[in-house]
């Protein structure tokens, strides 16, 4: 189903970003309320549901034993998948995996698999014979908005409480999943000319381009990604990278808070 | 059904594995409207299976081919996560999911009053987050609290409940265990207010007695999970957050 974006929305945003306004009442770089629940699902080693606004994504993660790659085998291997269902909003359609769903599953995989807070050689149980698959699956549930921030929250928040199934595949006790680190994501999409985080549904309907930034716990960053059509100057890039760092550094305590519970 | 090895189910004192009574139900919570983006939904938890149902609709139906002139029709999707079982399924649909779908969506539209809207198209989407036998009743359960919550008009709600045998024993609701290693399984869709059932199936080996037995606890779990029914969309709507 195409989404038709209504030529009054745009104006209206238009309108509001001259004020400095947003149309749910927002500042600029003010995110919506996040809620962060984990290990919330049965069969799931590590699972985690966020809650951003009227956005709602689940993810989970499971474990495979498999053969190592030969030229790595002492390395198990990351994967991160997202779908976008039908079940997430009256836009999606069934059928194959689409371009935006490929997208984002591998935004967030870039961020985690470069961030490098999972050690490749610590999923190794056989050199050359048998290496742990870590698969990360992210399940939208209802989109509201800025699917993308809520996806990365839930993916690392799912890892971090994951347990190794070790028994079950009778290979030693069941542990811990070493992760070192929690790369965030923050996402901007331009609306009535500018740069906002957190963008909800309007936003992104009568919206134009949108950036991804993930950053990890030094600062550094792990993923970038552009996306729909438009284009931006450094000097833009730079302001909200400034917010980015300020926005997953509250993210990430958000995490650790729950995490402490 | 799986296996009918030597795993006990049954225990010296007569209860189940898990401390349940023969006639016993899995505890069950339902949530009304948690899907925002949904113009209905639910979350049911039956047991450890968690089960998620959003409705969008009535809507145009296309391609216009599946149209029906005097009634919508009701297109169920049921899809189980993929970390919802204890090996990763591999997304998309399959034979089982596809089955489940069909009856399901067959069900609803024995109770949903489609010939309100001729043309029209309304979707239900089941998507199953943790499974632990018994996911297709819950998800049936969450689907018509779902309806519900969207405004949609209908006879009566569905209750998804099943009772099977162990042991040589009827009861009711089988769990992980007693589904893989048990004798038969009954889930079934009943329309609590009517006594009528829109939804039926069985596999395994039941005698005519233990059939009626069988339903017997099946209409008795579904009187109880009623009540959790009306109440999950009577704190949506009075009173509740919104």
């Amino acid at each position: 189903m195409v989404e038709l974006v209504p030529n009054l929305l745009r104006q209206e945003l238009g309108r509001l970003a001259e004020q400095d306004a947003r149309i749910d009442g927002r500042a600029r770089f003010e995110g919506r309320d996040i809620h962060l629940e984990t290990n919330c699902l049965y069969n799931a080693e590590g699972s985690a549901k966020v809650t951003m606004g009227k956005t709602v994504v689940y993810a989970g993660v499971k474990f495979e034993i498999r053969t190592p790659w030969p030229d790595r085998p002492s390395e198990g291997s990351l994967m991160c998948g997202a779908e976008l269902r039908p079940v997430a909003h009256r836009k999606y359609e069934p059928g194959p995996p689409s371009p935006e769903s490929i997208e984002l599953g591998r935004v967030v995989d870039r961020g985690i698999r470069e961030s490098g807070c999972i050690d490749m050689d610590s999923l190794c149980i056989i050199p050359g014979e048998k290496v742990w698959g870590v698969m990360i699956d992210i399940h939208v549930l209802s989109d509201g908005g800025n699917i993308f921030d809520a996806c990365g929250l839930a993916a690392i928040a799912a890892l971090r409480t994951a347990v190794v199934p070790a028994e079950r595949f009778d290979v030693g006790e069941d542990y811990t999943l070493p992760v070192n680190g929690t790369p965030i994501m923050a996402s901007f999409t331009r609306v009535g000319g500018r740069y906002v985080y957190d963008p909800c549904e309007e936003e992104e309907l009568g919206g134009d381009e949108r950036i991804h930034i993930t950053i990890g716990d030094e600062g550094h960053l792990h993923s970038l990604q552009k996306g729909l059509r438009g284009v931006f100057t450094p000097q833009e890039f730079a302001e909200i990278f400034e917010v980015a760092q300020e926005k997953c550094a509250e993210l990430r305590k958000i995490v650790a808070k729950e995490e402490a519970n | 059904m799986g296996g009918y090895g030597d795993i006990q189910l049954l225990r010296e004192d007569g209860l189940r594995l898990d401390g349940r009574k023969l006639d016993e139900s899995r505890p069950v919570t339902i949530q009304a409207g948690i899907l925002p983006a949904a113009d209905g939904s639910a979350m049911v938890t039956h047991g450890l299976n968690v089960a998620v149902a959003a409705v969008y609709g009535p809507m145009e139906a296309h391609p216009r081919k599946i149209q029906r002139q005097d009634r919508a029709v009701i297109d169920v999707r049921y899809n189980m996560a993929p970390f919802s079982t204890s090996d990763r399924i591999r997304p998309g649909f399959n034979r089982r999911s596809r089955e489940i779908s069909k009856v399901t969506a067959e069900a609803l539209e024995s109770v949903v009053l489609v010939e309100r809207y001729p043309r029209s198209k309304i979707r239900v989407e089941i998507e199953i987050l943790a499974a632990e036998a018994g996911t297709r009743c819950a998800g049936i359960t969450a689907a018509s609290v779902a309806l519900a919550d969207a405004g949609i008009p209908m006879r009566d709600m569905i209750v998804g409940v099943a009772s099977g045998k162990i042991e040589d024993t009827v009861v009711l609701d089988l769990d992980k265990a007693e589904d893989n290693y048990g004798q038969a399984d009954l889930p079934a869709g009943i329309l609590p207010n009517t006594g009528e059932i829109a939804f039926l199936q069985m596999d395994g080996d039941l005698s005519p007695e233990e059939f009626d037995l069988a339903m017997e606890y099946n209409f008795k779990a579904a009187k109880e999970i009623h009540e959790i029914m009306v109440e999950a969309l009577q704190s949506r709507y009075q009173g509740g957050d919104k």
